[in-house]
């Protein structure tokens, strides 16, 4: 983090979004999600592991909605996704993207899985510790973040003084000139909720702008005879209406990959908004964010309601597909 | 089918018998003499187009779209051929073909044209050509409209319309055939 994020006039920390590494069957302890993942200061949310990166292959992590979409060659070609993570931390952990082993950054591990999903977009990557805002890349962009910005609850996000990385983020939501994926959290709160005191305002800042989506994660990838259920670490969409009707869950499917958190379910969106993108090569931001939020299903769900999972599991194929043909 | 002469025994119903009434004493073919020689429902385009029928996709709202309503026809495109025998080894082939149609195909209805001849190289020996070209019969698969919503209205394949092709480009992907247009056929046959 610069020096001049500290010039605000009231300081948030950066938190990683992702969750410790556990088996979802092994309900965290609250206090140490809290340690983990928002903590005072500034805080990362250590947990999961990362993939390597360059690979075309569908992994079993994955929706098998991916391989039917890479199936005619579409693969998010022309879209720019930029990962603004951290990408010079000395934290590392490990995992495995189904391509071996690695231990690599946060920043490097999402960077990957976009990559995985979205193979043929183009991937640039953004310290968030440089605070300088974020360029857009001549057409389609997607910006992925898979990490909070943690402050002291009970401001108003305009009270919030953002650095140029996160205004121009705001912005871009805001206008919607980018497509915004953004890890929803680690605290099994409402989005943009209280917890340990603090609240994450890149939530708050975000919400009920056009073009960000919240993301949660599921703890498996949801079918109708096997529907899915919100991870036990995954904040959730809660009661604002501005919220539920932009979150959006994926399946982020630790078992299989030893990576838990909602920081590996926005590079899944950021994914399937470049390969949206690769399509509907005309398509504006706002178009491919709705299109992404109308087309999410909701009977791969155990006990889907909207407070829980907002617009419900993003369905790639449905996205793609028409509302109606003759 | 149509028949110009009222000599039924000539008839006969396959590409076969082909040989056979080339074969046949020379006395038969004193009289210009138009033979059916084969009638058939179904081509190799019938059939394609029928394997256009397989698969199917779910809208956005998780309805099912089958193929198979778009590519079926209720008449199966019929062919007959016949001969019209000029001399006793030539003949005129020709026929026609009544075409058919679906809801995003159809195969338009052609006409045969073409010789046969014989020779005999030696009493028990006949060696017989013949070269056809077909015009028409072409199988053009029509485009859907497909409705993505905010992202616009666009003319698709409609095979194509879910999958991660942009819109416009599915167009390519438009079945465009051409039935077998020219068909050359020798024959050298030997009785002993």
């Amino acid at each position: 983090m610069s020096d001049n994020r500290w010039k605000f006039g009231i300081a948030t920390a950066l938190a990683i979004l992702s969750a410790p590494v556990a088996s979802a069957q092994e309900a965290p302890d609250a206090d140490e999600m809290a340690a983990l993942c928002h903590g005072g200061g500034l805080s990362i949310c250590v947990s999961a592991t990362i993939p390597a990166a360059g690979t075309q292959a569908v992994q079993g992590w994955m929706s098998p909605d991916v391989g039917a979409a890479w199936a005619a060659g579409y693969k998010g070609k022309g879209v720019t996704i930029t990962i603004v993570d951290d990408f010079r931390s000395s934290s590392r952990f490990s995992g495995n993207f189904g391509v071996g082993v690695q231990t690599q950054r946060h920043g490097e591990w999402t960077r990957e899985e976009a990559g995985m999903i979205a193979p043929l977009a183009t991937i640039r990557s953004k310290d968030f510790s440089t605070s300088s805002a974020v360029g857009l890349a001549p057409g389609l962009n997607v910006l992925n973040l898979s990490y909070g910005m943690y402050a002291k609850a009970g401001y108003s996000p305009n009270q919030i003084g953002w650095s140029a990385e996160e205004a121009s983020i705001i912005s871009y939501a805001t206008k919607g000139t980018a497509v915004v994926s953004k890890a929803a959290g680690n605290d099994a709160v409402a989005v943009g909720g209280v917890t340990g005191g603090q609240q994450d305002y890149l939530d708050l800042a975000l919400t009920g702008k056009q073009t960000a989506i919240f993301v949660g994660a599921l703890s498996t990838n949801g079918t109708t005879t096997n529907k899915a259920q919100l991870a036990w670490y995954s904040d959730y969409a809660g009661s604002n209406p501005l919220v539920q009707s932009h979150f959006l869950v994926v399946g982020v499917d630790g078992s299989k990959t030893g990576l838990y958190g909602t920081s590996f379910a926005a590079p899944i969106i950021s994914g399937y908004a470049a390969i949206i993108g690769s399509k509907f090569t005309k398509a504006t931001p706002t178009q491919i964010t709705n299109d992404l939020l109308n087309t999410a299903r909701t009977d791969t769900l155990v006990n889907y309601s909207a407070s829980v999972y907002g617009k419900g599991e993003a369905s790639l194929s449905r996205a793609l597909a028409p509302v109606s043909i003759r | 089918m149509r028949e110009k002469s009222g000599n039924r025994v000539s008839f006969r119903t396959t590409a076969l018998l082909l040989c056979a009434l080339l074969g046949a004493s020379p006395a038969i073919a004193q009289e210009m003499t138009t033979s059916v020689v084969d009638i058939h429902q179904g081509s190799p385009l019938s059939d394609q187009a029928r394997g256009l029928g397989d698969g199917g996709y779910e809208l956005q709202n998780g309805s099912r779209v089958s193929f198979n309503q778009w590519y079926r026809a209720s008449w199966v495109d019929m062919h007959v051929d016949l001969l019209t025998q000029i001399t006793e080894d030539t003949g005129i082939l020709w026929g026609f073909g009544t075409g058919e149609e679906g809801e995003k195909y159809r195969i338009e209805p052609s006409l045969k044209l073409g010789f046969l001849t014989q020779m005999h190289p030696s009493p028990n020996s006949t060696l017989s050509l013949s070269l056809t070209t077909t015009i028409g019969g072409k199988l053009t698969e029509k485009p859907c409209e497909a409705s993505y919503g905010d992202l616009g209205t666009y003319s698709v394949n409609c095979r194509l319309a879910a999958s991660q092709l942009a819109p416009e480009e599915t167009l390519k992907y438009l079945v465009n055939a051409k039935p077998e247009s020219q068909h050359l056929w020798l024959n050298y046959r030997v009785t002993f």
